[in-house]
């Protein structure tokens, strides 16, 4: 299982991003469900395009936390600060550094004018699985995702040093080329136990068009233990989302954002309800949102737009049966909605 | 001794002429031909449109829209610690001018912040307005 990581989780910018690089994005996102605690971490690359029609990699880390409500940063740096090690499982980012080792990965934060540093430790628990060639507007995105890992470590945040200790956690891995503000919108989820003993683990995807309007898939992949226990795609599965939270965004960084995005609210909904069933299987989960933060970019379809991921933290409850094997548990989601 | 907000935000202007050209001539586009006066902590100088946009120092008699405002009241918009709206209702941001005026310099300052926030020259400059009294 573990050489499986190492084998499939390299960094794709240094060849993708050099054959073709217009639209060229690929993002390292980790998610450490703790105790009464979320902590989200992002290694992203960009590709940018000059006036004179060069082409650059704009280095990103994005560090957020959420105890009693989401506080964090996104940090650009210079394209001269990003190093790829020439074997494609090292990215550095200025001090910052994630590594994709055999059995998971580190992430070394180092944001000083941030007040925020810290070293985790991201051992895997499950089996990665790949997602190819995801349609997003006029792009497409492939995706790599591990549903459950163990964190350990240490997170200086909010004035607050915050230790690891065991933590369930969830990482993704996305690279293509697409456009912020093209005609798709996303919701995705991480959904794991508040027991880490459960061997249930979840994550959702639902990718539509950019007003919410149609759906264009969606897929609910279930795991046991260490192993996919069940993927229910398209048809197989139905989504509601029912009402909204009513509530304003605890931040919205970068903070000059702020200033482009109209009113306070987002259409985070109230609740997500997810129903899939598949030869015999079924699966019932729920997300209740509870807070969330904005993560605004500018659009790259429209000079006057931006685009905005809805970072939320919520309880999740799944119940149902795969293979025979019951799954009832009350949980911690953490979802993305993504508004174009 | 700090950089002034007028040649902070003349450097700016230059800047998105050159990185962003497109987001450039939309804020040109939305200012139009008017001329906006600003008072930054008594510092008074001007933003117009035309052609390309021109940050002029001192008073502008033409001017159709007035705006009075401190370095603090702008970073704290900018930090997100006051929205603009609150700002404006506080006093910290003092805006005259018709309503229509108004408006059209609001529309600006938008397609400003549009164009700012895709350029990558943008951060230093916000550092160095940071790095002024307030």
């Amino acid at each position: 299982m573990t050489a499986a990581l190492a084998g499939s989780d390299f960094l794709r910018a240094p060849v993708l991003a050099t054959a073709h690089a217009a639209g060229f994005k690929e993002w390292h996102h980790f998610v450490v469900h703790g105790a009464g605690r979320r902590l989200l971490i992002n290694f992203s690359l960009t590709n940018e395009t000059s006036r004179t029609g060069g082409n650059r990699l704009a280095p990103r880390v994005i560090v957020i936390s959420h105890e009693k409500q989401w506080t964090g940063a996104i940090e650009r740096f210079d394209d001269s600060e990003l190093d790829v090690s020439a074997d494609l499982g090292v990215v550095s980012i200025g001090p910052n550094r994630m590594v994709v080792r055999p059995d998971g990965y580190q992430v070394v934060i180092d944001l000083p004018g941030q007040d925020i540093r810290g070293e985790l430790n991201f051992t895997s628990a499950s089996r990665p699985f790949v997602v190819n060639n995801q349609p997003l507007g006029e792009g497409r995105m492939c995706w790599l995702f591990v549903p459950r890992l163990r964190a350990d470590g240490w997170l200086h945040i909010g004035g607050q040093e915050h230790h690891v200790d065991g933590e369930l956690a969830y990482h993704d891995h996305n690279w293509g080329r697409f456009w912020w503000g093209d005609d798709f919108g996303w919701t995705w989820g991480t959904i794991l136990s508040q027991t880490p003993r459960n061997p249930w683990s979840m994550v959702f995807l639902r990718m539509t068009d950019r007003r919410r309007l149609r759906c264009l898939s969606q897929a609910l992949y279930v795991w046991h233990h260490d192993e996919p226990a069940a993927i229910f795609r398209h048809a197989g599965v139905q989504t509601r989302s029912c009402g909204r939270l009513g509530r304003a965004a605890d931040c919205t960084l970068p903070a000059p954002m702020r200033l482009l995005l109209d009113g306070e609210m987002s259409d985070v909904p109230e609740r997500v309800e997810i129903d899939a069933t598949r030869a015999g299987d079924s699966v019932h989960a729920e997300f209740r949102p509870q807070s969330y933060a904005r993560l605004a970019q500018p659009s790259e379809v429209s000079l006057d737009r931006s685009t905005v991921l809805c970072e939320t933290n919520g309880t999740a409850q799944a119940s149902g049966s795969i293979n025979g094997e019951r799954i009832d548990f009350v949980g911690t989601g953490v979802f993305e909605f993504l508004y174009g | 001794m700090a950089e002034q907000v007028s040649s902070l935000l003349r450097r700016s202007v230059d800047h998105l002429a050159d990185e962003v050209p497109d987001s450039y001539r939309l804020v040109l586009e939305r200012l139009g031909q008017m001329v906006v006066e600003l008072d930054v902590d008594g510092e008074l100088f001007s933003l117009r449109g035309g052609h390309r946009l021109e940050v002029a120092d001192g008073a502008a008699d033409t001017a159709r829209a007035r705006i009075a405002t401190s370095r603090a009241a702008i970073l704290d918009v900018l930090d997100a610690r006051v929205a603009l709206g609150e700002a404006v209702e506080t006093g910290t941001v003092a805006v005259r001018g018709t309503l229509d005026d108004v408006q059209r310099a609001h529309d600006t300052l938008l397609a400003y912040a549009h164009a700012a926030v895709r350029a990558p020259s943008q951060p230093a400059l916000l550092a160095a307005l940071r790095a002024g009294p307030s």
